[in-house]
């Protein structure tokens, strides 16, 4: 027998089949709202991997050179300041024990005189004389004295003022130097395209000359990697990436020392194999 | 932004990704509104089809049948399924016996055709819906992947501007795009599921129908010629 739920369920029913869906798709969504909620707490932790920037190395034998100068000039001026030090430290030893030496032999010739007061009455004036006389010398020499501790202590300070300006000039200048190489640098490193030879641990070494306007003069390959196509390229790269404009700014004497010839090395790290 | 949620994310997506999402919504839902009714549906026309074959089998004089199924239709019941097939068949057989001048064969051809008609309406109407069902099971995987390719893109010109790409760049948009897809598949998955079933219960039920009009029209067949 039909009933009547089938006779509506049949022919009306969208109402419940609308019904049913929504809720369906409002319960899909509280759950994952809920689902949510509840995993909130426990936030990924993302552990920052070491960045491993794979680049074309490059480290500029003259550069290293200019640094290590650098420093044994610093560590020369060190030890030359302190053997100065020394030597003042070792003056005013001397300049205390002579004065020392003085007041005693003052010392002895004063009770020489009162013995000599007292023998001799007569002479007291000429003695008070003498040892007024003998006060303003003493009194003059303290003067001289504390005179030439002001000039040392001036000296020193000029010294050490002298000393940091030539630091922040080497800084600066190394700064330059720096900035240049890794200019160059970059320049080269975007303009390599390696061949398809290129492995891991080759090394082609690359001599440049360049003028001061940044432009190449000539690249040869000092050592070669032992693969033609991977010389080529770096020479490729090399020759494209010239010229260098931005070394037009650097101070004349700077670019003489550290770029009118450059070694560069090309030596692919990143590759897979 | 150091917690992602989906729901931030949705709320987060560039525009044309977020129409993407809603049009899988509502996708989505239409399509459950479709596999309830076609559910409902078709779980009635089955027990229908049980009913009326057993009360037809049990012997009853088979315009008593139609006199109840005339009583229902009278109370604004819906007459459904096989019941129709059998009451159109009966109605053009009596309409015809009556008329003296149509010969046997032409009643039952009458009856047969009258049947037909019925069955290919009642298979219509078992049908209905299912088409949309297949539709957005084939093609709200694509529109989800649509909405991808576009958070993709959109996250990979965001990228191009930043000069150090690292992960938290890429990611929310990547997480955002990702979402469409899954929002795709969401809507369909359960309408290729809901298609393949219902089109295989289809199939019975209109087979049963089949059978049960062959076996009325022998019934008539045999009722011809035994006058």
């Amino acid at each position: 027998m039909h009933n009547a739920l089938d006779n509506v369920v049949i022919y009306n029913g969208y109402p419940v089949s609308i019904v049913a869906a929504v809720s369906f798709h409002c319960l899909v969504i509280a759950a994952l709202i809920y689902y949510q909620a509840n995993r909130a707490p426990q936030v990924l932790n993302l552990v920052q991997p070491t960045v491993v920037k794979a680049l074309l190395i490059d480290v500029n034998p003259q550069v290293r050179n200019a640094q290590n100068l650098e420093r044994l000039r610093l560590e020369r001026l060190d030890q030359q300041r302190q053997t100065r030090e020394e030597e003042l430290r070792r003056q005013a030893e001397a300049e205390r024990e002579l004065e020392r030496e003085r007041a005693a032999a003052e010392e002895r010739a004063r009770g020489q005189a009162q013995e000599r007061q007292r023998q001799v009455d007569a002479d007291a004036d000429r003695q008070a004389r003498l040892e007024s006389e003998r006060a303003r010398q003493e009194e003059a020499r303290a003067q001289e004295e504390q005179a030439r501790l002001r000039q040392l202590d001036q000296a020193r300070e000029a010294e050490r003022q002298r000393q940091q300006a030539a630091q922040e000039l080497a800084i600066t200048e190394f700064e330059l130097v720096q900035s240049a190489t890794a200019l160059i640098q970059q320049l080269v490193q975007e303009n390599w395209s390696r061949p398809p030879s290129a492995r891991n641990g080759m090394r082609a070494i690359l001599q440049i000359r360049m003028l001061p306007t940044g432009e190449l003069v000539s690249a040869t390959i000092t050592e070669s990697s032992g693969d033609v196509a991977f010389d080529r390229s770096a020479e490729n790269a090399v020759y494209r990436a010239a010229p260098f404009r931005e070394l037009q700014t650097l101070p004349i004497n700077l670019f003489n020392r550290n770029f009118r010839t450059l070694s560069l090395i090309f030596q692919p790290e990143d590759l897979l194999f | 932004m150091n917690e992602l949620s989906p729901l931030q994310l949705i709320f987060n997506a560039s525009p044309a990704v977020q129409f993407v999402m809603l049009i899988l919504l509502l996708l989505s839902v239409v399509s459950w509104v479709m596999i309830t009714q076609r559910w409902l549906v078709l779980s009635a026309a089955k027990k229908g089809v049980q009913n009326f074959e057993h009360r037809f089998w049990s012997g009853m004089d088979l315009s008593q049948l139609y006199k109840e199924g005339t009583e229902m239709q009278r109370e604004n019941m819906q007459i459904v399924g096989m019941e129709t097939i059998f009451r159109a068949g009966f109605k053009e057989f009596m309409r015809l016996r009556r008329q003296a001048s149509v010969q046997g064969d032409a009643v039952m051809e009458g009856a047969q055709r009258a049947m037909r008609v019925a069955f290919s309406r009642e298979e219509e109407k078992l049908e209905k819906h299912l088409p949309f069902l297949a539709t957005v099971g084939s093609v709200s995987p694509y529109i989800g992947l649509l909405g991808t390719v576009i958070g993709i893109m959109n996250s990979f010109i965001g990228l191009a501007n930043q000069a150090q790409a690292t992960l938290q760049v890429v990611a929310p948009g990547i997480a955002e795009a990702l979402i469409a897809t899954a929002m795709g598949l969401f809507a369909a998955i359960p309408a290729v599921v809901a298609y393949n079933k219902y089109s295989a219960n289809v199939d019975s039920i209109t087979g049963s129908y089949m059978t049960f009009s062959d076996e009325f029209s022998s019934i008539l067949h045999r009722q011809i010629h035994s006058d």
